[in-house]
């Protein structure tokens, strides 16, 4: 017994009864099995496709959530499968939350709206002027190399970024608690300095 | 003033991705659609890792696209 998600993307040329009544032949599959249950089923509605997929530019997008021992996902699919007026369909393990829809229902993801909103929103690569003048000094103190390579804002990015790296490999504890440590030095410094070169330097020999 | 990454999903406690949620999966892609690395986005290791799989599942269902502006 497992909890599943699984999500539907119809041709939008199709009527709601119409999808109504597909899904509702799909789910006969599931509810074959021993103790299976459908959960949740939500309507997202038509949504613009981020792509065309069989020269359609929309989709109706139907989530459901169900139990059901895992046998009976063979034939589950295959129904799924040999529906062409099913443009698409994803089943994967439930991660527990509910299949909310997302805020821009309706709209979708139109190419044309998300250039403008990831341009405000889209984590920028650090920024080299804000790094603090305190964490330099700090760092000079540890490592005396301060002010040997003067290669500029640029260096101390790409290094801090390969300090990241050697976290990783060395990181057997949570990718969270990384940060608390010798990743700091790295980070802190990523602006400006050269001491933020050295720090990642040394970290990455140490792991290696 | 000083300036420190921390991981967008970290700050507000996530414990998975949501491949669904179309929008914030953007952030996390160039503007040719291509999955932004580590360096440039603070993620941490753990929810790059998710980050990946969920964007990957949600190009599969056209909530995001795989090369931005093929098809313009």
């Amino acid at each position: 017994m497992r909890d599943y998600e699984v999500v539907y993307i119809f041709k939008s040329s199709l009527g709601t009864e119409d999808i109504e009544s597909r899904v509702q032949t799909y789910h006969e599959k599931i509810l074959a099995g021993p103790d299976a249950a459908i959960t949740a089923v939500v309507h997202w509605g038509k949504r613009e496709l981020a792509y065309p997929i069989e020269d359609e530019k929309n989709g109706y997008y139907v989530v459901a959530q169900f139990s059901a021992p895992p046998e009976v996902l063979t034939g589950f699919e295959r129904v799924l499968k040999l529906d062409d007026d099913l443009l698409r369909h994803l089943v994967v393990i439930s991660e527990g939350e509910l299949p909310t829809p997302p805020a821009d229902i309706g709209g979708g993801p139109g190419r044309g709206d998300d250039q403008d909103d990831s341009d405000d929103v889209r984590p920028k690569p650090r920024s080299h002027d804000d790094s603090g003048d305190d964490n330099s000094s700090n760092d000079d103190a540890g490592d005396d190399d301060a002010g040997d390579d003067d290669a500029g804002d640029d260096d101390a990015a790409d290094d801090a970024g390969d300090d990241d790296a050697g976290d990783e490999d060395a990181g057997d504890d949570d990718a969270g608690d990384d940060d608390a440590g010798d990743d700091d030095a790295g980070d802190d410094d990523a602006g400006d300095d050269d001491a933020a070169d050295d720090a990642g330097d040394d970290n990455a020999e140490q792991e290696a | 003033m000083a300036y420190k990454k921390v991981c967008r999903f970290c700050e507000v406690g996530a414990r998975r991705i949501d491949y669904k949620d179309g929008p914030t999966l953007e952030r996390f892609l160039t503007d040719r659609g291509k999955i932004l690395p580590r360096r440039a986005t603070g993620t941490c290791a753990r929810h790059q890792r998710q980050l990946g799989t969920a964007i990957k599942r949600a190009r599969h269902l056209a909530l995001v696209p795989y090369i931005q502006g093929y098809y313009d």
